[in-house]
């Protein structure tokens, strides 16, 4: 092994380190855990706080929009029998409908509600999504400005996401 | 057409189905794409027959053999798994309908067009893969395959931004790019294949990197198949839901036989792969090949890793994490600025090794160009945020870039024309047609630059505000007045109702465009489609979007101001030009391909041996 060989192969390492240094960083300070509903309630540490990614199914009749601003939607999502109400102000997608799976981005508060700053919709089964092409795009509309002005008073849910 | 016994064509398409989205219902569902993947694969088969009937008889049947094997993977799967010609019993009046989603023209040719791409890598790598079979491995069977290569890496790179176009006008989120899993899928091979055009033309110059150009060929056909396995095995959260979740199994089964192959040949043939030369120095073209290879690599990686990470995570901690947009541009935003002052370097700088006079003579007007847009740029662009500071150095980079690409150009057209006694713009035109693949890859890069400066333009300075007003009022956005001025409704046929809000846009009290986004909702589906309304300039695109409305005609209206998006698109169709004018055939080399092929048959041919 040569002198130039030994450049560059110290060259490249460097470069592919600081390329792996970039990914390791940002995934710690971008994650986000992903639960269903039910492993959410399962699970014995609170994460409270945490950037959270939570999929279940809306339950039938939640949805509520405040009369006065039809941006502010409150719902509920299940799966099997676990439960959690979920604040999201925002567009919801055409797809956001009773019964319908989605997946809600965002942070529990300390009463286990959950506010959702992205709200995505799975295709309905009716339409397999297909390869490229079905991506039923999230309609991912993150929240401006942070779920300020909602009412929180509604009964806490039997989540159990505190110790 | 209309055959509804097939349980196929009930689900995707119905009898007032337009005819142009009844062929695109053909690759609208699973099976379909399968079938039409096939389909492809077997014309691209015969297509390589017909070429090379009579030449090149060394590698072309192993080439044959490797992909009539493939083929015969996706007729296992057409066959035995997911039968696209199902019947169904009795069968029904009329079809179920394609999704309205889906009836899009950019729906119509975006799937081809990357299925095209796909596809035809599956050529590059029977072709290395006969290479190592038969242990014919000096540079042949790249410049046999140059120019699939090429047309499939253009496809790949136009149904990436077919897609992205479709995503932007269809889904109505004001966005053309999610980092979803299935848009990596078809971003991964793309990035790969970047990579390994790029570093063949250090072997066909250098006879270098043998090894990595084999390995980064492979790499290219085991990432279609990989971005195959994970939007098709349900095993990554996405927002795409497939049904069979076994087919992915079947992909993962025929990905691990392909790797253990590819790398069991690659180490068996390592001694044939030597290379002749090696690297002198960081500052040379050589290795601004190297830099460029790796930095594709690492945006690719770091794509791959953030797709992947919810399994990986699962596994070893027990937890899945998920990984969103925010990863992905924190980590491929910088790489990219790298890649992209890469692209201005990389064809100025001088073979082996670069002086410092000569660095000086290439790159002193350049910079100075660089600079100079910094310095005007710098008053006019706020660079508060970390996205606004990453836009404000793509724009110096793209500035920077440019003129490289500019000079090199001009340089050549003025030295053709005091030399031939042509005109500047006959001068200009001979030069890129005298060395196609040299100016044509020019002309792409200037496509990549555009679009370089589209993303930084849209990502940073856009803005946009959703509210619900009444008729007769108005929201502002930048500089533009949005009122809304009538809700009316349209029944377009039995199954399809529109409902359409007018919206006036005005500019310093001047009305400038009328906005008509609506909502449309389809008989039998109880899910209404938005239909976005955008005036799309250079400047910027207004972006308007009915959200809701209510029985007082109020409106939701969701407003966005996106700047320089256009440029994107254009950047892809200079891209396409581009390519267009690298493939398009060449006599002189033709002549030399000839005057090869006269040399190789005198060593190879069949009668000798």
């Amino acid at each position: 092994m040569n002198h130039k060989k030994i450049k560059f192969i110290v060259g490249s390492l460097l470069i592919v380190g600081a390329i792996g240094y970039l990914i390791s960083a940002s995934i710690s300070s971008t994650s986000q855990y992903f639960f269903t509903v039910e492993e959410l309630a399962a699970q014995k540490i609170s994460f409270e706080g945490e950037g959270l990614k939570i999929k279940g199914n809306v339950v039938n009749g939640s949805i509520q929009r405040d009369p006065n601003d039809s941006l502010n939607v409150r719902f509920a999502i299940e799966e099997n029998k676990s439960h959690l109400d979920v604040v999201y102000q925002g567009i919801t997608p055409d797809m956001f409908l009773d019964g319908g799976e989605v997946v809600v981005e965002g942070t529990l508060d300390s009463k286990g509600v959950f506010h959702a700053d992205v709200l995505m919709t799975s295709c309905p089964s009716k339409y397999e999504a297909e390869k490229e092409a079905g991506k039923t795009h999230p309609g991912e509309l993150p929240l401006n400005g942070g779920g300020k002005g909602m009412d929180l008073n509604k009964t806490a849910p039997p989540v159990k996401t505190t110790i | 057409m209309d055959d509804f016994t097939l349980q196929y064509v009930w689900a995707y398409s119905s009898r007032d189905l337009d005819t142009f989205y009844k062929i695109s219902s053909f690759w609208g569902g699973q099976k379909g794409s399968l079938l039409f993947w096939t389909l492809l694969l077997s014309i691209y088969t015969v297509i390589v027959h017909i070429q090379n009937r009579k030449r090149n008889a060394l590698v072309v049947p192993y080439a044959m053999v490797v992909m009539m094997t493939i083929t015969t993977f996706f007729l296992v799967l057409l066959n035995f798994s997911t039968n696209p010609f199902e019947v169904i019993p009795v069968p029904p009046e009329d079809g179920r309908g394609l999704n309205p989603l889906l009836q899009n023209y950019w729906m119509v040719i975006h799937p081809p067009t990357l299925y095209l791409g796909y596809v035809g890598f599956t050529v590059p790598f029977a072709f290395a893969m006969a290479a190592l079979i038969c242990k014919n491995l000096d540079d042949s069977w790249i410049r046999l395959t140059r120019k699939w290569t090429l047309v499939s890496w253009f496809f790949l790179c136009m149904g990436n931004l077919f897609g992205a176009q479709w995503a932007y006008l269809e889904l109505g989120w004001g966005g053309y790019w999610a980092w979803d899993p299935v848009e990596n899928a078809a971003f991964m091979p793309l990035l790969v294949a970047t990579a390994y055009l790029h570093s063949v033309m250090i072997q066909e110059k250098k006879d270098m990197m043998k090894i990595w150009n084999m390995s980064l060929v492979l790499l290219t056909f085991v990432m279609t198949i990989f971005g195959t396995f994970i939007t098709r095995s349900g095993l990554i959260q996405s927002v795409h839901t497939f049904d069979e979740a076994t087919l992915g199994y079947y992909f993962l089964a025929f990905l691990g036989v392909i790797i253990v192959i590819c790398v069991g040949l690659i180490l068996s043939r390592l001694s044939l792969l030597k290379s002749n030369n090696e690297l002198d120095s960081f500052l040379s073209r050589e290795s601004s090949f190297l830099f460029n290879n790796l930095m594709l690599l690492g945006i690719g990686f770091a794509t791959f890793w953030g797709t992947i990470f919810p399994i990986i995570s699962e596994a070893v901690r027990g937890v899945k994490i998920t990984v969103g947009p925010p990863f992905y541009n924190q980590v491929n935003v910088p790489i990219g600025l790298a890649l992209l002052a890469l692209i201005g370097i990389g064809p100025i700088i001088a073979w082996r090794r670069a002086t410092w006079s000569n660095l000086k003579k290439n790159f002193m007007k350049p910079l100075l160009a660089g600079l100079l847009a910094a310095g005007v740029l710098f008053p006019f662009l706020p660079l508060g945020s970390r996205s606004e500071i990453y836009s404000y150095i793509t724009f110096v980079l793209c500035v920077f870039v440019m003129t490289t690409i500019l000079i090199e150009f001009f340089k050549g057209a003025v030295a053709r024309k005091s030399l031939h006694d042509e005109k500047l713009p006959e001068a200009l035109a001979s030069l890129v047609w005298r060395s196609k693949s040299r100016y044509g890859g020019y002309i792409v890069h200037i496509g990549v630059v555009l679009i370089f400066a589209g993303i930084a333009g849209s990502q940073s300075y856009s803005a946009h505000t959703e509210k619900r007003i009444k008729i007769g009022e108005s929201l502002k956005v930048k500089e533009f007045t949005f009122t809304y001025e009538r809700l009316g409704f349209i029944e377009e046929n039995a199954t399809k109702t529109r409902a359409i809000a007018q919206v006036g846009v005005y500019k310093d009290g001047k009305r400038v465009w009328t906005g008509q986004p609506e909502k449309e909702f389809y008989k039998g589906q109880n899910q209404p489609v938005s239909e976005v309304d955008v005036l799309s300039t250079w400047r910027q695109d207004l972006y308007l979007i009915l959200a809701d409305f209510g029985e007082d005609e109020s409106a939701t209206l969701k407003i966005y101001v996106n700047p320089m998006v256009s440029w994107i698109w254009m950047g892809g169709w200079v891209i396409a030009f581009g390519t267009m004018v690298s493939v398009w055939p060449d006599r002189l080399e033709q002549r030399r391909r000839l005057e090869r092929m006269k040399i190789q048959s005198a060593v190879f041919s069949p009668a000798q041996e």
